[in-house]
């Protein structure tokens, strides 16, 4: 049973985090590698706000999302000019530079989350602790499986409202013809802020919710091994709907359960999960750019 | 001085790859992240070849052949249907990545995650005058310089380099003057393929190679690229050892860890400010779109 919560906590977590990815790929077409290194930001800002600030689940989460909103113009501001392979580049340099701070911003000797040692290195840090709300102490399993189950039908309910809104409209339109949208005077750079601010900072919920249920942190997880694998989800299940990423996070998170079934050394399996991944993404491009669920087609 | 020398020396290996990337990306406009695959699994070809007790130069040109075929194999079983079916190039780098991510993980099946080397002992030195260069840098210097060379002696001088050049210019033209759009591309990946191979080689007998270094290599050698001109067939070379330079200062000043980030927000900065890079020109709107 706890195996199943466990699986469900994880695949609400890359729910979240795919749902806000398509907000930027499938809505505004702009592909991001950068995702992981917000989906970071989340983590270490819940980490630092609940270990030495001492905040609640819920303000560190609001701290998180806001942090990460904010650092979101790394990325939302060269979009105003870049598109295609360029935006792609500048997404990695901004993964690569917020993985690069993730790893070297310590001091040895300092405390773990304090401005000298703020990520306290390839050690990352520990003991963070488990969400409470309204004076609850959610430390069991299934309590935190409730509460990201409660995260990812909020991010859901949210992506619905905004995507089903004008504001949309005016992302789909961004995306398929800028020049023209521009040309009926529609405010795309704007636009193109608020998309990614609100996409990273969802992907900072995700992140929160990491920290908080495995309680420990270090800047594996803002690699570029899971920008990809979350791309992969949006790609593999779709974007530009409400289905494809979750279909993607549900796709990409039972591959490597099954091959846990299968007479396969457990030495190899990550590895085969990986190759499976990669085989994955080629034929869909082949044969179903739009993802199993998706509409938008990438070519 | 031998900071600077040991970065030209660098990024000369890093100006192969460089020109590798750009042999695919000018004429057809395919992000090769597939490359990164390539630049895995040719030194554990090598050694595979040492393995079976094939003397070394055979167990480099095998591993020289097995890299190019690969590079051959991608365009003729992947980006030729994608092209076919007027792919994006947004679909071309995906699948392109997930050939990289399967070449990856088979190495890592069959050879393991440690790092490997091709050659055993340590590695002798000679001094000029107050600097100092070990042999295999000498050897990385001597074979990066004369493959560049002869590289752009090919593409300036000769009838084929001609034609490759024009297919970069204006694939439509070229293919409308009668052409074999698809022999140019098939040449353009087997030159990346053969480049590429020769710098993972050469990189694996100085510091040794893991299953893992193809992608950070073939990043590198992107953003040597893009800081020199993805216009220009030259640009990467002036990239590749400015970067080179760049990392040299950066790991002797401050610290190998920070090499990363300092080349990546070269990167931002470059694409910010002159996104067509050192030696490229501006160019319209519709045609830089």
């Amino acid at each position: 049973m706890n195996y199943a919560l466990h699986l469900l906590i994880y695949l609400s977590i890359y729910g979240i985090v795919a749902i806000s990815l398509n907000i930027v790929s499938g809505y505004c077409g702009l592909l991001t590698m950068a995702h992981a290194s917000y989906f970071a930001v989340g983590c270490y800002t819940y980490a630092v706000a609940t270990t030495n600030l001492g905040l609640d689940f819920v303000p560190a989460l609001v701290l998180s999302a806001g942090v990460a909103s904010t650092m979101s113009l790394a990325i939302s501001l060269p979009a105003w000019r870049l598109k295609g392979d360029s935006f792609i580049l500048v997404s990695l340099a901004v993964q690569q530079i917020l993985f690069s701070l993730c790893q070297n911003w310590t001091t040895p000797g300092a405390k773990p989350g304090t401005w000298a040692n703020l990520t306290n290195g390839t050690f990352g840090i520990a003991d963070i602790p488990k969400p409470t709300l309204f004076g609850m102490h959610l430390s069991d399993i299934g309590s935190i499986a409730c509460l990201s189950i409660v995260m990812l039908a909020t991010c859901l309910l949210l992506s619905r409202l905004l995507l089903l809104s004008p504001w949309a409209r005016l992302l789909q339109s961004m995306r398929d013809d800028e020049l023209a949208s521009r040309g009926l005077g529609k405010n795309v750079r704007l636009a193109k802020v608020q998309a990614i601010a609100i996409s990273c900072g969802m992907a900072a919920l995700g992140g929160a919710l990491y920290a908080s249920y495995v309680n420990y942190i270090d800047p594996t997880v803002a690699s570029l091994d899971e920008s990809m694998l979350v791309l992969c989800m949006v790609l593999v299940g779709g974007s530009g709907n409400f289905r494809g990423p979750l279909v993607g996070a549900f796709v990409l998170i039972a591959i490597p359960e099954i091959l846990r079934f299968v007479m396969i050394p457990d030495t190899v399996v990550s590895n085969l999960r990986l190759l499976i991944y990669g085989m994955v993404l080629i034929l869909m491009m082949h044969f179903r750019p739009q993802g199993l669920a998706g509409t938008y087609r990438m070519d | 001085m031998q900071i600077l020398i040991n970065g030209i020396i660098s990024g000369l290996s890093l100006a192969l790859l460089a020109v590798a990337f750009s042999a695919v990306y000018l004429p057809t406009r395919v992000f090769y992240i597939a490359l990164g695959g390539i630049y895995t699994l040719t030194p554990f070809l090598a050694l595979a070849c040492l393995q079976c007790s094939m003397p070394g130069y055979m167990a480099v040109f095998a591993a020289i052949l097995g890299g190019t075929s690969l590079s051959l194999c991608c365009e003729f079983f992947n980006h030729r249907g994608l092209d076919a079916k007027r792919a994006s190039s947004g679909a071309h780098l995906i699948s392109s990545l997930g050939i990289y991510i399967v070449i990856t993980q088979l190495a890592v099946i069959f050879w393991g995650n440690e790092t490997k080397v091709l050659r055993s002992g340590v590695d002798s030195v000679n001094s000029l005058s107050d600097i100092i260069l070990t042999q295999t840098q000498e050897i990385s210097f001597i074979v990066s310089g004369a493959l560049l060379l002869f590289y752009y002696l090919w593409l300036w001088r000769s009838n084929s380099g001609l034609l490759f050049r024009a297919m970069a210019d204006n694939p439509d033209e070229f293919a409308l003057r009668g052409h074999s759009l698809r022999v140019m591309r098939l040449m353009s990946f087997g030159v990346s393929g053969f480049l590429c191979s020769i710098s993972s080689l050469v990189v694996a007998y100085d510091i040794g190679f893991d299953a893992h270094g193809g992608l950070s290599s073939i990043l590198l050698a992107v953003v040597a690229v893009i800081i020199g001109g993805r216009q220009s067939f030259a640009g990467p070379v002036l990239g590749a050892i400015c970067l080179g330079v760049t990392r040299s200062l950066v790991m002797w000043w401050l610290s190998a860890q920070w090499a990363e980030a300092f080349t990546f927000g070269i990167l931002a900065v470059v694409l910010l400010l002159r996104p067509n890079g050192l030696l490229g020109s501006r160019l319209r709107l519709e045609a830089a779109a």
